[in-house]
């Protein structure tokens, strides 16, 4: 048997896949890892991952080996080292697989210049998948763990390790767009030109108000010419829905399933993984797609 | 025929549009096609009715754009009325004591009823579920009597116990676990509705019938006592 403790639990650290679906019909979000771009590319270094990757935001998580050992690899742009059980330090990246020993820390001090960073383990964490998925909705209570992880929680991981070769992979290109191309949302001619062309055209500022359930955006004030309350409709994620204060919201993974305001644009699914590393203060722009 | 037609969501969605208004036969109409599309087995992520509308999601738009012939060919075959016997008709014990009851006093003060007024009325009627959202698995039933017809509350509740009975506008619901919200609370039910170690973990499905009728508080408890599966849930209060 192996297991890892988490010494630390970081800022907002949750277990996350690719998305929970089939049941939003049930009122059940979709959620998963906000860059699902990085836990593709982790896939290729921990192929035997179990859907199971831990997802942290800002200052990450502490994770030492209690028992046996464990092989993991980290993505995302961070800073990180690895405390040895004999007191040395040791240096290491992302993209490359670890090998941890009994005894041994790693500690994940910081995201560099985005938001969100994940860690694949081989074999899991031992935990059973709920409605199909491991990932966790927090505010809906639902998942493997079903809150954000605490110090002290521990993992059990049955398999050993198959190989110890380190295996890694390039640097991958994961440009920082800030400028998105949107489509037409549902609600989209509840605007007049006027305002779509502010929207298009003005500078729009992600504020602190940002989490896995959406990223608040500051800027010009986008008014309805026709109404901020729709009846309340599906909605999936990268839709951006203005409320009557004019600032809009793009939705994220945690979105509540069905939505009352009206949706001015949508983001495509890749820029959806994009706009969540963008740290507050980021400014970015839209433009409008209208062939698709 | 209330379908209006079918447009793009982004990249990845559809929208199918059964017109602006809200009534219980756009519902069902919604709510037919819901489950028409779901036997379907398109390769979507989701499908989410709500009151006028189907969302259908997709992994790309090159998936969607496969799959939508398909889905407007179902719903020219006017012919596929297969799905009226999937739906239950529920018949669900409330208690409204007052431990329960936080707000039945406004609905009286609003409409000048009694209490006992009040419970009659709203276990008079057989809900219809018209789509279930806001969080896993609260159902949206609807209508109530006229006389029930109550706006939201100025300031929404913090913290509305799991189980509650709420009242806001004409529609009536069950809060599946403790939330915020701004229903006016008029009674609890003994047992919960959705269940995460089921399969299918939603007691409630769109379409679904849902009459109340009031127990004491003595009852409540013996029946929150049985802790009742999910599966017992149906097999003892729905036909």
């Amino acid at each position: 048997m192996n297991s890892i403790i988490i010494t630390r639990a970081g800022t907002h650290s949750t277990i996350q896949d690719f998305g929970r679906f089939q049941y939003q019909h049930l009122g059940v979000s979709p959620s998963g890892a906000m860059d699902q771009r990085i836990i593709t590319e982790l896939q290729k270094i921990i192929p035997n991952h179990q859907n199971q990757f831990l997802e942290f935001a800002y200052v990450g998580p502490s994770i030492k080996v209690k028992e046996g050992s464990v092989k993991i690899c980290v993505g995302g742009n961070c800073n990180m080292s690895i405390q040895k059980n004999n007191n040395s330090q040791l240096e290491c990246q992302p993209y490359k697989s670890i090998n941890l020993f009994e005894g041994d820390e790693l500690i994940i001090h910081n995201t560099i210049d985005s938001v969100y960073g994940y860690i694949a383990f081989e074999h899991g964490l031992g935990l059973e998948p709920c409605l199909n998925s491991y990932s966790t909705d927090t505010k809906a209570g639902i998942g493997s763990i079903n809150r954000p992880l605490n110090d002290e929680d521990i993992f059990h991981i049955s398999k050993d390790v198959s190989s110890w070769d380190l295996i890694s992979i390039p640097k991958p290109d994961l440009e920082k767009v800030t400028n998105f191309k949107v489509y037409p949302g549902p609600q989209l001619q509840y605007f007049s030109d006027n305002t779509l062309q502010s929207f298009i055209s003005s500078v729009f500022t992600i504020t602190n108000q940002s989490d896995r359930m959406g990223i608040r955006l500051k800027g010009e004030s986008l008014i309805s010419s026709k109404s901020h309350d729709i009846l309340s409709e599906g909605i999936l994620p990268g839709s951006i829905q203005v409320p009557s204060d004019g600032q809009p919201i793009v939705l994220m993974r945690d979105i509540p399933c069905t939505g009352g305001y009206p949706k001015i644009a949508i983001l495509s699914e890749v820029d959806i993984s994009r706009i969540s590393q963008l740290p507050p203060e980021t400014k970015i722009t839209f433009d409008l797609q209208t062939i698709y | 025929m209330y379908f209006k037609g079918i447009n793009s969501y982004g990249d990845r969605g559809l929208v199918l549009d059964f017109g602006n208004e809200t009534s219980k036969s756009i519902s069902q109409e919604v709510n037919e096609t819901f489950l028409n599309i779901s036997n379907l087995n398109l390769q979507s992520l989701n499908i989410i009715p709500s009151f006028n509308k189907i969302v259908v999601i997709f992994e790309n738009s090159k998936i969607r754009d496969q799959n939508k012939d398909k889905i407007i060919m179902k719903m020219k075959d006017t012919n596929s009325q297969t799905n009226k016997k999937v739906t239950k008709t529920w018949k669900i014990p409330a208690c409204y004591n007052e431990d329960f009851a936080l707000d039945i006093k406004i609905i009286q003060k609003i409409h000048q009823i009694t209490k006992e007024e009040v419970i009659n009325l709203h276990s008079s009627v057989r809900y219809y579920t018209y789509y279930i959202g806001f969080m896993p698995g609260f159902p949206y039933l609807g209508d109530v009597p006229s006389q029930l017809i109550t706006p939201r509350l100025a300031t929404p509740r913090v913290k509305i116990p799991a189980r509650s009975i709420g009242i806001a506008k004409n529609h009536t619901c069950i809060y599946p676990k403790v939330s915020p919200g701004g229903w006016n609370i008029i009674g609890q039910i003994p047992f919960d509705i959705f269940d995460l170690q089921s399969s299918y973990p939603s007691l409630f499905l769109p379409g679904d019938r849902v009459k109340f009728y009031s127990v004491s508080l003595s009852e409540f408890e013996k029946i929150r006592k049985y802790n009742f599966s999910l599966n017992e849930l149906i097999k003892e209060y729905s036909s």
